[in-house]
C-alpha cells in the first residue's frame, strides 16, 4: 500500500491538471453570446441610451471622448471594485485637459438592487469621471450582447442572497463611438492609461 | 519503590512521545501576514478581507469559518474564472499546506464581510477571528485599505 500511494497521488494530480487546464466543459452557450464579431475579433458595440441619476445618458453624448465601459454591479464584493479602482487609477494620471476627453461608464447588470442613487454614490467614490448607468433588464441584456459582456444571476447558499457571475472586461470606445478594444480583467492602470492615450484626440 | 520509578519513567516517556507526535495547534502555527480589508464606498454593505496564511508546521491546517464584530456575517469565498465569467462562490474551507502558504487576494480567495454594521473608514482597524478545523482560533486586526494589486506601483495605491 505504501508503494501504491505515490502512484495514486500522481494519477490524481494528473486528473486534476487535466480538469483544470485541458478539459472544456460542454456548456459553452454563454461563450456563443458574442454576436457580430468584426474582422478585428471585436463585438459590434454601438450606441445606446440608459438611465442615470441625472437623467438619460446616451453614448452619443460622448462623441469626441474616449469612453471606458464596464459591466458590473455594486454588490460585487471584489471583481467590480478592483476593476473600477484600476480604471480610476488610470484616470487619476491624466492631465485635467485630457480628463475632459475621457468618460468612464459603469453599467449595472443588477437593476433589481442597484438604484440610480446607489449607482451614483458607488461610482463617484472611485472617480468623479465614472458614471453609473442602468435600465430595464432586457435593455441591459441587449446591450451586453452587443459589447460581448456575459452575466448570470446565481443564488448561493450564502448571506449574499444572490450574486451575479459576470465577465470583467473594460471596453474602450474611441471618440467616434466605435468599440476599439476590450481590456481583460486585471488590466493595470498603466495599461488602461496607454489604451486611453492611444485614442485621445488631443494628446 | 522500584515499581514506582519504573512507572514514572514510563509515564514520562509516554508523555514525551505524545508531545512529539501531537498535532500542532493551527492557531499557534499559522501566521497571518499583511491582512487588510478593502475600503468600500459609503453605504456599501459588503467588503472583503485579503491576507496571507503561512503554516510553519509539518501538517496542513484548514480555516473553516471566520467572524468579525464589523459585520453580521463573515463567509469564505473564492472566484472561478469560467465561460468568460468571474464566478464568486462560497467555500467551506481554506487549506494552508504543511510548511506552505495560501494567499487570499483580489480575484481569488477572500474572506467576505456581509452586512457591515457601519461604514468602514480608511485606516480603521477591524478585528477578524479565524477559526480552524481543529477548533483553535486566531484573532487579528486588519486595517481598512484601498486595494493594492501585485505589479501596481506603490504610489498608485488605490
Amino acid at each position: 500500500m505504501k508503494k501504491l500511494l505515490p502512484v495514486i497521488i500522481t494519477v490524481l494530480l494528473l486528473a486534476i491538471m487535466y480538469v483544470l487546464f485541458i478539459w472544456q466543459p460542454g456548456d459553452s452557450s454563454m461563450q456563443g453570446a458574442v454576436p457580430g464579431l468584426s474582422g478585428s475579433g471585436l463585438p459590434s458595440g454601438g450606441d445606446f441610451t440608459l438611465q442615470s441619476l441625472d437623467g438619460p445618458v446616451a453614448l452619443k453624448d460622448y462623441r469626441g471622448k474616449v469612453v471606458l465601459i464596464y459591466f458590473g454591479y455594486t454588490m460585487c464584493p471584489d471583481i467590480c471594485p478592483t476593476s473600477l479602482s484600476m480604471m480610476a487609477g488610470a484616470l487619476a494620471q491624466l492631465k485635467p485637459e485630457q480628463l475632459q476627453q475621457v468618460q468612464g461608464l459603469f453599467i449595472s447588470v443588477d437593476p433589481q438592487r442597484d438604484t440610480l442613487q446607489r449607482l451614483d454614490e458607488y461610482t463617484r467614490y472611485f472617480h468623479p469621471a465614472i458614471k453609473g448607468l442602468t435600465d430595464k433588464p432586457e435593455r441591459i441584456a441587449e446591450l451586453a450582447k452587443r459589447y460581448g459582456a456575459v452575466y448570470q444571476k446565481v443564488v448561493l447558499q450564502s448571506a449574499t442572497d444572490y450574486v451575479v457571475d459576470h465577465s470583467s472586461e473594460t471596453y474602450v470606445v474611441d471618440p467616434q463611438g466605435r468599440l476599439v478594444e476590450r481590456l481583460p480583467h486585471g488590466t493595470l492602470p498603466e495599461q488602461i492609461l496607454a489604451a486611453i492615450r492611444k485614442y485621445l484626440q488631443d494628446k | 519503590m522500584k515499581k514506582l520509578q519504573y512507572f514514572i519513567l514510563l509515564s514520562l516517556t509516554l508523555l514525551l512521545t505524545a508531545q512529539v507526535s501531537a498535532d500542532s495547534v493551527a492557531g499557534d502555527v499559522v501566521r497571518v501576514v499583511d491582512p487588510y480589508i478593502r475600503a468600500v464606498p459609503p453605504g456599501q454593505k459588503i467588503s472583503a478581507s485579503f491576507l496571507q496564511l503561512e503554516n510553519s508546521s509539518d501538517q496542513p491546517h484548514t480555516v473553516v469559518t471566520a467572524s468579525s464584530p464589523a459585520a453580521e456575517v463573515v463567509e469564505l469565498h473564492s472566484h472561478i474564472h469560467e465561460n468568460g465569467m468571474m464566478k464568486m462562490r462560497r467555500v467551506m474551507k481554506i487549506t494552508i499546506p504543511a510548511k506552505g502558504k495560501t494567499v487570499l487576494q483580489p480575484g481569488g480567495l477572500h474572506i467576505m464581510l456581509i452586512n457591515l454594521k457601519e461604514n468602514l473608514k480608511l485606516n480603521q482597524k477591524v478585528s477578524l477571528t479565524l477559526e480552524f478545523a481543529d477548533g483553535s482560533k486566531k484573532t487579528i486586526t486588519a486595517p481598512v485599505r484601498k486595494i493594492q494589486m501585485p505589479g501596481m506601483m506603490k504610489k498608485m495605491s488605490l
